[in-house]
């Protein structure tokens, strides 16, 4: 989304301040350049955005609707707020229906204290969930030599299926059904393993916010992502194919 | 057939569909929509293509499309060379061969005629069939058609939708040949615009400013689309309006094409509609013949093509970003907005999306122009929409109206109401996100603000009706099944969010609901309809929502009562008979238990789940009636005569002391606790009966000298003898009731000393005040208010009323004032100012009566009572009314017309309603309601006053004796509760008065095949000038049937597992 070459100024509100912007830039890379945090799950910089998660929403003066800050582009005169009793209180759902959803159950996890998913829960305050958990059984995927993918702890943010089609180009990863039934799934639903385009490159694993994908032969805590590589890469790339350093 | 070139070609061609359409040979045409197919048409279609080679007559016969009354499919249209057009209704094939009759006669066979058309506006043609048949009604005069206005359907039933030449007779294409000719897009899309359209899909944009955006987006490619991926269930209104007139949506797709600078359009239509899809493809076919469609569309040098595309049935693509998804292979899911698609659609190219209805009101746009069209619908929504108008109605069907037209409008007046017996409960619009409105506010005019108001959407017109036998929270479970099983799953709110709430409605309906539950949903709901990323989710919360809003009682009930009224939910109901009685007998019990031989056990049964059995089992509404399933095999069981037999039996011999012995040995012990009931009517007997079994000491205060109340004092002799009532109240003081008589609670008593003396009390002191009608002459003698009447006839007092007597009402007090006073050796002549069908008393009340001579005047509304010098009534003036709107009860509101009719007689009773005691409420001190009735808790039943519970007709307003005793029965168990600590121990002490009856719990392999056993009447002769009982009860045998007719429906099937 963002481009390197700096587009025309405009002028916004982000919670009250006047803050300049770019055009063509989202809400969310204009608040991030003005030192604003908006809390994001399945946003990864460098892939597009997609607007699953719902846990970047923000208020817009004038209008009822939350806009995701990921997708949304940011135009002159927007009055932006960032954070409100309501926001804290969806964002709050949106990652307690997460953890009802599936088995997050952190303290058999890979990636425990290393997980976005946690430390969002986390910051959000989130003590308890009010929802009963779904407890589903589901699969563990652990017929890639290298890797595992573990169904339980996915949240279905794409991050794994984007960085495998926009930055490797391999695209191993899709979403397969619908509703609460959607699975991530590789090749034509084929194990991970017998999936002939994967290159082994670990990207994936690397841009997966939870324990879902993780290295084989880490064990509870272990399981360390290197998300921001990712996003190196993606940018570098990027600058690379439009010609500038 | 030559390409349209030309004026000249086009009216040749023209000519030519005229020729068909009206040819100089009798027409035939049958509707051959999906719904005139489903009716069985295409059997129609051929047996008429028969008869009419067997005949030799020269006729045309075509297939067209549905006119829009589908609950009367097959329809047959017939028209003879310069008469009208008749069309006939439910027409079966082997009508055949009368309507070929018909054709050479021109008499049509009366009971298949359903109405003529004469003209008809086809919106951008007129056309003229002719005139004649005065006999039968015109079709605007049918109440389905009455008020519809017909621009998108049009066409629909009327021209043959496989020959384009039809529809180009009817002025077809001519708004596409004028914005060619013209040649100035900019012009259609000012038109478009100042005709204010909006967008028939649901959302309701402005079409104008969507074609604006997408004329000036810059591109090589641009696309049109017409979303006719129409999922909801109950809605069909695209899938006809193709079915019937597909070249209206090809037109204004061309036309739409051409403005906005478009060489492709797109047809993404649901590949469950193979009929539409067929005469669509017909229809494209067709008109590239022609030469409207393809390369240089009528030799403008305008290049368009349409290609259809069948979508795969995922709910989801009816949302633009996810259909174009879908079109170009991927998965249907939606991307957020913007881009949107005017900016970046299919192929990442500018693209116009508009759903099936909104292209066919171009061409009509166009032909007429803007100001035309603003003329009809409100101001901000202007024209009209197509409804499809389902559910629980009279009239069921495709229904074109103006926007803003009153949603009773359609449910009374075109729909006629709901099926005979039921009532409308509320109206479900804009399919599975839509919202359900309670029928309190059916005044809302449809249009999209007034509905978004509501909480509920236009959606694209689906219309669905509820009745009383609709469980909300059911419903509201329903669809947050479909949308929860539609939903793509790409954003959290909407996947996992409506998981949740569909996992919390479960919970309610099967009865483990908690009070959280209701806020966790409404705040889920609030969550999901922000957060989500496209309308399915944003929308999909809307029937929790509204149901919340506008029916948490239902909820309230479910959670709190585990009780759902309409019976839908199983787990919350033994049987639908348990479900619909107040007092929620288990009646399949005692039916079977009597069937076993165990009378004593059947008549424990009973006794312990209604104290009054034998009154009860005379005088009792019985709503159980209704919900009975024998009545969908033949009639239903007679549950209320077989309570009554058990009853007699028991109370008519000598078991009666030992069944005594039998009930009080199950009695809770003593508690010490002193509880006081005021009134000693069905309620407070109820009340104290199960007060007294759970060991408390019961003390009923009565105003009057006997016990009994209405089954005392106003219920007839002949309908309830004394002695039965007295039975009664043996078995009640035989628990230990103690009765105190000639005590006015709250006068000889004041309330403060009884909360002294007692540790509860329970209020239950009726509706003994007759409601007033203030007319001229009521001040005269001999005008008698009801229940006093029957109280002094009861008291054997002396009542002077002459030899004619007219009774006002249409109540059960109105036809026991009148049965009374026939016994008295006068005439009756009641007076109801509705019809027969309306009357609140029960039916088989209603028809003794007439039975025993008494006259009734229907729709005669009282005006004046005349009387003599001496102030005597000698005559009585009514005015007679008509039926108007149907009022909130669903009935027909009454309007007085000019008519005065006069009846003399000697006296007037007014049985107009009994309402509560005012001043014993205002005495109480207690919290009261803004009309003046204590307020309680309506679950608990308790006062503002601690320790003070009321029930019965004093807080609900007068009734009938069952939901009487349900208001006594549901005190006792509370106030024990709160007597006896806390709710968790309560509960087992009321359940342990009831014991575990052992009985079969085996289905009848083969139910009776026996019809139903109704009670004996004395002949109406003999019986109409004695006190003696009317109603002689069954006789055992025929008991015994009764209870082998039951299907056992407390039974549930469970699947063997090996």
């Amino acid at each position: 989304m963002s481009n390197p070459l700096p587009n025309k100024t405009i002028s916004v509100r982000i919670d009250g301040e006047l803050v300049t912007a770019h055009e063509g830039q989202t809400i969310l890379e204009a608040a991030r350049a003005n030192g604003k945090q908006i809390p994001t799950l399945c946003y990864l910089k460098g892939l597009s955005a997609v607007g699953a998660c719902r846990v970047c929403v923000v208020e817009l003066a004038g209008t009822d609707r939350l806009l995701p800050a990921c997708t949304t582009p940011i135009q002159d005169g927007m009055s932006i707020k960032t954070t409100s009793a309501k926001l804290t209180l969806y964002r709050r759902m949106a990652v307690e229906l997460l953890l009802v959803e599936r088995n997050h159950i952190c303290s058999s996890c890979v990636s425990n204290s290393h997980c976005e998913l946690q430390s969002m829960a986390q910051s959000l305050g989130i003590t308890h969930v009010r929802y009963s958990y779904n407890n589903p059984r589901l699969q563990v995927d652990m017929s890639h030599p290298r890797f595992v993918l573990d169904h339980n702890r996915c949240i279905l943010c794409t991050r794994c299926v984007r960085v495998c089609a926009e930055v490797e180009g391999a695209n191993v990863w899709e979403v397969a059904s619908r509703g609460i039934y959607s699975r991530i799934v590789s090749d034509l639903k084929d194990d991970w393993g017998h999936a002939h385009n994967c290159t082994g490159c670990g990207k994936c694993v690397q841009a997966c916010p939870t324990g879902a994908l993780a290295e084989k032969g880490q064990s509870v805590h272990e399981m360390v992502k290197q998300g921001d590589a990712v996003t190196r890469l993606a940018t570098q790339r990027a600058g690379q194919a439009s010609g500038a350093h | 057939m030559p390409r349209i070139q030309d004026i000249g070609a086009f009216s040749a061609v023209r000519e030519s569909g005229l020729a068909k359409l009206m040819p100089a040979i009798p027409r035939l045409t049958v509707g051959m929509g999906t719904c005139g197919r489903g009716n069985g048409a295409e059997e129609v279609y051929h047996a008429l293509n028969e008869a009419v080679q067997r005949s030799g007559l020269d006729v045309l016969l075509a297939g067209v499309g549905c006119f829009g009354s589908c609950f009367q499919e097959p329809l047959v249209s017939v028209r003879l060379p310069g008469c009208p057009l008749v069309v006939l209704h439910r027409v079966q094939a082997n009508d055949a061969g009368r309507i070929l009759e018909a054709i050479s006669t021109g008499a049509m066979p009366p009971d298949l005629i359903y109405c003529k058309i004469e003209e008809w506006d086809h919106i951008t043609g007129f056309v003229k069939y002719g005139q004649g048949y005065p006999e039968i009604a015109p079709w605007n005069q049918i109440p389905f058609f009455k008020g519809q206005k017909k621009i998108v359907l049009r066409n629909c039933g009327l021209i043959n939708p496989s020959d384009i030449e039809e529809y180009i007779a009817v002025g077809g294409y001519q708004a596409l040949y004028k914005v060619l000719i013209d040649g100035r897009t900019d012009s259609v899309i000012e038109q478009i615009k100042a005709s204010r359209l909006r967008g028939r899909g649901g959302a309701g944009f402005l079409t104008g400013n969507k074609w604006d955006f997408m004329a000036k987006a810059k591109s090589d490619a641009k696309y049109i689309i017409c979303n006719a991926d129409e999922g909801d269930p109950g809605a069909y209104m695209n899938r006809n309006e193709i079915e019937g007139d597909p070249h209206s949506l090809l037109e204004g797709m061309i036309i739409g094409g051409y403005v906005m600078g478009a060489t492709e359009g797109i047809v993404y239509v649901r590949a469950e509609y193979p009929l539409a899809v067929r005469r669509l493809n017909r229809a494209i076919e067709q008109a590239r013949e022609y030469g409207l469609l393809g390369t240089n569309i009528l030799d403008r040098g305008f290049n368009f093509n349409i290609e259809l595309v069948q979508g795969a049935g995922a709910f989801v693509c009816g949302e633009e970003t996810a259909l174009i998804a879908s079109l170009e292979g991927f998965a249907g899911r939606p991307h957020p907005r913007p881009p949107f698609p005017a900016q970046k659609g299919l192929w990442g190219k500018p693209t116009n999306i508009n759903n099936v209805e909104t292209w066919c009101n171009i061409a009509p746009i166009i032909t007429r122009g803007p100001a035309w069209f603003a003329e009809t619908g409100s101001v901000k929504s202007p024209g009209t929409k197509v409804f499809s108008l389902v559910g629980k109605i009279q009239n069921t069907g495709l229904v074109e109206m103006p926007l803003g037209t009153p949603l009773k409008s359609f449910i009374y007046d075109i729909g006629e109401g709901a099926v005979a017996g039921r009532r409308v409960k509320a109206v479900q619009t804009g399919g599975p996100s839509g919202g359900c409105i309670p029928v309190e506010m059916l005044d809302t005019p449809v249009d999209y603000e007034s509905l978004a108001q509501l909480g509920s959407i236009m959606g694209s017109g689906g219309m669905v009706v509820l009745d009383e036998d609709n469980c909300m929270v059911d419903v509201a479970r329903y669809f947050v099944e479909f949308t929860h099983s539609e939903s793509c799953g790409k954003c959290v709110p909407c996947r996992v969010g409506l998981n949740k709430a569909l996992s919390i409605l479960n919970s309610i309906t099967k009865g483990n609901g908690s009070s959280e539950h209701l806020v966790l949903l409404d705040e889920l709901g609030r969550m999901v309809r922000e957060c989500s990323l496209c309308g399915l989710g944003q929308s999909a919360p809307n029937p929790v929502l509204t149901t919340i809003r506008h029916f948490r009682e239902e909820y309230e009930d479910h959670i709190v009562a585990h009780r759902c009224r309409a019976g839908v939910c199983q787990e919350l109901a033994l049987s639908p008979c348990e479900n619909s009685c107040p007092l929620r007998m288990n009646i399949p019990r005692f039916l079977e238990l009597y069937q076993e031989g165990r009378l004593e056990d059947a008549f424990e049964s009973v006794i312990l789940d209604n104290p009054l059995p034998a009154s009860t089992g005379r005088v009792c509404q019985h709503p159980c009636d209704n919900r009975c399933r024998r009545q969908s095999f033949d009639e239903v069981v007679n549950m209320r005569e077989v309570h009554r037999f058990l009853a007699d039996s028991i109370y008519q011999s000598d078991l009666f002391e030992p069944m005594l012995e039998r009930i009080k040995a199950r009695k809770l012990a003593p508690t010490g606790r002193k509880v006081a009931v005021a009134g000693s009517g069905p309620t407070g007997l109820t009340a104290a009966f199960y007060l007294a079994m759970l060991g408390h000491d019961v003390t009923i205060f009565e105003e009057r000298s006997e016990a009994g109340g209405m089954l005392r004092f106003a219920i007839p002799e002949y309908r309830l003898p004394k002695s039965v009532l007295r039975r009664e109240l043996d078995l009640i003081e035989g628990v230990g009731v103690k009765m105190v008589f000639n005590t006015r609670v709250g006068f000889d008593l004041p309330l403060n000393e009884l909360a002294s003396a007692f540790d509860a009390v329970f209020l239950s002191i009726g509706t003994w005040k007759e409601s007033w009608l203030y007319l001229p002459g009521t001040e005269l003698k001999n005008v008698h208010p009801a229940l006093p009447f029957l109280e002094s006839v009861a008291r054997h007092d002396q009542v002077s009323m002459g030899a004619r007597v007219a009774v006002i009402g249409g109540g059960n007090a109105a036809i026991d004032s009148a049965r009374t006073v026939l016994r008295m050796g006068a005439e009756a002549t009641i007076l109801y100012r509705r019809e027969r069908k309306d009357m609140p008393a029960i039916d088989e009340e209603i028809q003794a009566a007439e039975e025993e001579g008494v006259r009734f005047v229907f729709l005669a509304a009282p005006h004046r009572i005349l009387g003599d010098a001496d102030g005597n009534v000698k005559a009585i003036e009514i005015v007679k009314t008509r039926l108007g709107e149907y009022d909130k009860s669903g009935r027909r509101r009454p309007i007085p017309t000019d008519e005065v009719q006069r009846y003399e007689c000697d006296s007037v009773i007014l049985a107009v309603g009994e309402t509560f005691d005012v001043d014993f409420c205002r005495a109480s001190g207690l919290a009261l309601k803004e009309e003046g009735t204590i307020v309680v808790d309506r679950f608990t039943l308790e006062t503002s006053r601690p320790g003070f519970y009321a029930g019965g007709d004093v807080i609900t307003g007068a009734s009938n004796m069952s939901n009487a005793m349900s208001g006594g029965k549901q005190a006792a168990r509370k106030m024990d509760e709160r007597l006896m600590g806390d709710s968790l121990s309560g509960e087992q002490r009321w359940e342990s008065l009831f014991p575990d009856f052992e009985y079969s719990r085996q289905a009848p392999g083969e139910p009776s095949l026996s019809r139903r056993h109704t009670a004996h009447s004395l002949p109406a002769q003999a019986r109409a000038h004695s006190q003696d009982e009317v109603v002689d009860g069954l006789s055992s045998q025929e008991a015994l049937e009764e209870c082998r007719r039951c299907l056992r429906c407390d039974l549930r099937a469970t699947a063997s597992t090996h």
